[in-house]
């Protein structure tokens, strides 16, 4: 009677066949094939800066995600899975943000990818995501293009842009500080567009741009700008300047004390380029999309959310930065229960249109996802130095607020084109 | 043309401050060979330890802390001027006892080791001080702003430029009217020649790094006030130091100082007319100045160009 008998060497060559094949097939099939049927985590890529101009804010951005995701994680998850994140460093460098993109996609699986503050990453993450029909959340890169000709279907922008902030501020500081304005400018994407839309309302309103400076990213010297300003006089200076940039330039500004000898409108003001400086180096009028000290229902409570869970961090309040992080998850996360799946084209359409009530993001309008553009369209704050407090915390005075349907970027619907959902590449996270 | 004027007035306050970034860098490169790229950190590890010394730092709150603050805030910056830079030139030689399994080997061993400090430093510096943006604050006496021709100007940097001045001129008297700068520069020159004359090289070289670091500390101190304090600052430093030597010529004291006074103005003028072009002004210089003359503006003929 002839045995059945495996060789050892039957048995490794089969063995290393099946690893083979297995590794042919990849996690990447894994995942999409058999996510949903199971308890497997989602898993969601966070591409904020850690290094580079925007290093802090990115840092900021990140808790903003990850008190999101904690809380989600406490009542259990989403659709019974828990959320797992994986992040990568994407150096406030556009080219590092599409690699980063590509990894985090092919190698790492996410399902989805979170955080953004230079618009020129953003723009380079979306590409990547975009090719795959991953859905990419630009959570604090600001620049109008990003919901205008830099539009993809996988794109959401959750920061309100340098359109809608010009639009809250400029008309009202024509009247108040005269025609002639100069433009100081950071000479990439975020700084052109947001220029742009200061330009188009200065000639809308009867104002004129006497001169735009351009300003390139890295400056740290801003002596010769400065005295061009005082050269020019113009009535008021709209300075589109973030990061370290900003920093090294409110800091000289002050040195000068310029800040109350020229008028400064500062299209945005994050906080983490603010939080700490001495109130001086905090002139001019600026915008804000949130502040920890408005009077509105849960933000107390929200305030106390933060402190409880980073109670180490050098910023001891949460700012706009956080703030958006944290909406952003929060608004993901929601969607994929509305879609109750997490099937990308699902959780797309989940997230357009959506409303927002005021009272649920502690603003003082309602909010809305711009089924057009992308964008969420929202409460726009101005405000000035709080000069006078006595909690180093509290540095903004709130001026105003202006609703999301007077700050409307009347251009970004003409110029966004988004994909077609069937040319979107479709799966289940 | 009277509104150049200022511009150049600008670009040439701003040339003696890169003249003071880049002067322990010459020394370093010039007198040891090594291109210390750990300098930035260093720099930045300066201003950290200044700003603790005026703050009061880790004693803070303690009786000590409080005496010290009661101190005036112009005593206390002037010890942290001296304190940080001291401080900064002890890391340094740290880092050159670190260095010395490289010497006599190819030079990128050197430069990958001083590489891996630079970023050990950074993010020590975000360990012990966090990340977030720290003002440097400056006494009274030094703050402010002034009139000149109806313009605004820094009085800090002014200061800045006037203490760029006196650096330059006591490092320059060091290395040429004592003995033990005679002994560093013949070192450069011919270091077997040195140590067969007696002198231990080893410590020669140990102090050479110091001294170049805590130069770099002071800079640090000096320019914070300017650009702002963060850790990761020290990028910003590198590479226009690194342009300065080369645009001067490599070993070149004066070279580097008139380099760093042509890499301020090209900086300020065209920051004031073509500001697009104002960081990239320094990079064109290089070209332009490397391009027809490779030794840079004072360097030593090489024997590849006889």
């Amino acid at each position: 009677m002839a045995q059945s008998k495996i060789s050892r060497r039957r048995l490794l060559t089969t063995a290393a066949a099946a690893t083979g094949g297995m590794a042919f097939m990849g996690p990447w099939m894994h995942t999409r094939v058999y996510a949903q049927a199971t308890a497997k985590p989602i898993r969601i890529g966070i591409t904020s800066d850690a290094s580079g101009q925007y290093a802090n804010s990115g840092a900021e951005d990140r808790r903003g995600m990850m008190m999101a995701i904690a809380e989600a994680n406490a009542k259990g998850g989403v659709l019974g899975r828990k959320i797992e994140t994986f992040h990568l460093d994407t150096e406030t460098t556009p080219a590092t943000g599409s690699r980063v993109a590509e990894r985090m996609i092919t190698r790492e699986n996410c399902g989805f990818l979170v955080g953004a503050i230079h618009s020129g990453v953003a723009n380079a993450i979306s590409q990547v995501a975009q090719k795959y029909g991953v859905i990419y959340l630009n959570t604090n890169s600001s620049a109008p293009s990003e919901a205008g000709q830099n539009c993809h279907r996988v794109k959401f922008v959750f920061d309100a842009n340098g359109s809608n902030f010009a639009k809250a501020a400029v008309q009202a500081s024509i009247e108040k500080f005269g025609k002639k304005w100069v433009l100081l400018t950071n000479d990439y994407v975020w700084g052109h567009s947001t220029a742009a839309a200061t330009k188009a309302l200065l000639k809308q309103f009867g104002g004129e741009m006497i001169e735009e400076i351009l300003v390139p990213q890295g400056t740290r010297d801003f002596s010769s700008q400065l005295l061009k300003i005082q050269q020019l006089k113009p009535g008021a200076v709209a300075a589109a300047i973030g990061g370290d940039d900003q920093k090294a330039m409110r800091q000289q500004i002050a040195q000068l004390g310029m800040g109350d000898k020229t008028a400064w409108i500062n299209n945005q003001q994050d906080w983490p380029d603010v939080y700490g400086l001495p109130l001086d180096n905090l002139f001019g009028v600026f915008g804000t999309t949130w502040y920890y000290n408005l009077d509105l229902p849960g933000v107390a409570d929200f305030v106390k959310r933060y402190k409880t869970m980073f109670p180490d961090t050098a910023i001891k309040v949460p700012g706009n930065v956080f703030y958006n992080g944290y909406w952003a998850v929060r608004e993901l996360l929601g969607a994929i229960e509305r879609a109750g799946s997490t099937n990308n084209i699902k959780v797309i359409k989940a997230l357009e249109g959506h409303k927002m009530p005021a009272r649920d993001r502690m603003q003082h309008h309602d909010a809305w996802i711009d089924p057009v553009t992308h964008q969420v369209q929202q409460s726009i704050y101005l405000a000035t130095a709080n000069v006078g407090t006595k909690d180093p915390d509290d540095m903004f005075k709130i001026l105003g607020n202006t609703s999301p349907q007077e700050a409307l970027d009347p251009d970004a619907s003409g110029a966004c084109k988004l994909e077609s959902y069937e040319s979107t590449p479709t799966f289940d996270a | 043309m009277t509104s150049l004027v200022p511009h150049v007035v600008n670009g040439l306050t701003l040339g003696l401050l890169f003249a003071l970034i880049a002067l322990g860098f010459t020394l370093i490169v010039g007198v040891m060979e090594v291109i210390n790229l750990a300098h930035g950190s260093l720099f930045t590890l300066g201003a950290y330890l200044a700003l603790s010394t005026i703050g009061a730092g880790w004693f803070s709150g303690t009786p000590f802390g409080i005496w010290w603050l009661d101190l005036p805030m112009a005593s206390r910056y002037f010890i942290g001027l001296a304190l940080g830079p001291v401080l900064a030139g002890a890391a340094g030689m740290l880092l050159e006892l670190c260095l010395r399994p490289t010497y006599g080997k190819a030079p990128l061993y050197g430069l990958l080791l001083t590489f891996g400090a630079a970023i050990v430093v950074e993010e020590a510096i975000r360990l012990i001080w966090g990340t977030g943006e720290q003002n440097m604050p400056v006494p009274q006496m030094i703050s402010g702003a002034f009139l000149m021709g109806g313009l605004i100007f820094s009085t800090y940097k002014f200061y800045a430029a006037g203490f760029a001045i006196v650096a330059i001129l006591m490092v320059w008297l060091f290395l040429e009217r004592t003995p033990y700068g005679a002994i560093i520069k013949a070192g450069a020159h011919d270091s077997e020649m040195v140590r067969a004359l007696g002198y231990d090289l080893a410590r020669l070289r140990l102090i050479v790094f110091g001294f170049g670091s805590a130069l770099a500390g002071i800079a640090g101190m000096v320019m914070a006030p300017i650009w702002g304090l963060r850790p990761h600052l020290g990028i910003d430093v590198v590479i226009p130091a690194f342009l300065i030597i080369v645009i001067g010529g490599v070993g070149s004291f004066w070279g580097a100082v008139a380099a760093a006074l042509l890499v301020g103005m090209a900086t300020g003028i065209t920051g004031a007319y073509a500001p697009a072009w104002s960081l990239m002004s320094m990079y064109i210089l290089l070209i332009a100045i490397v391009g027809f003359r490779a030794r840079g503006l004072l360097g030593r003929r090489s024997a590849l160009e006889n």
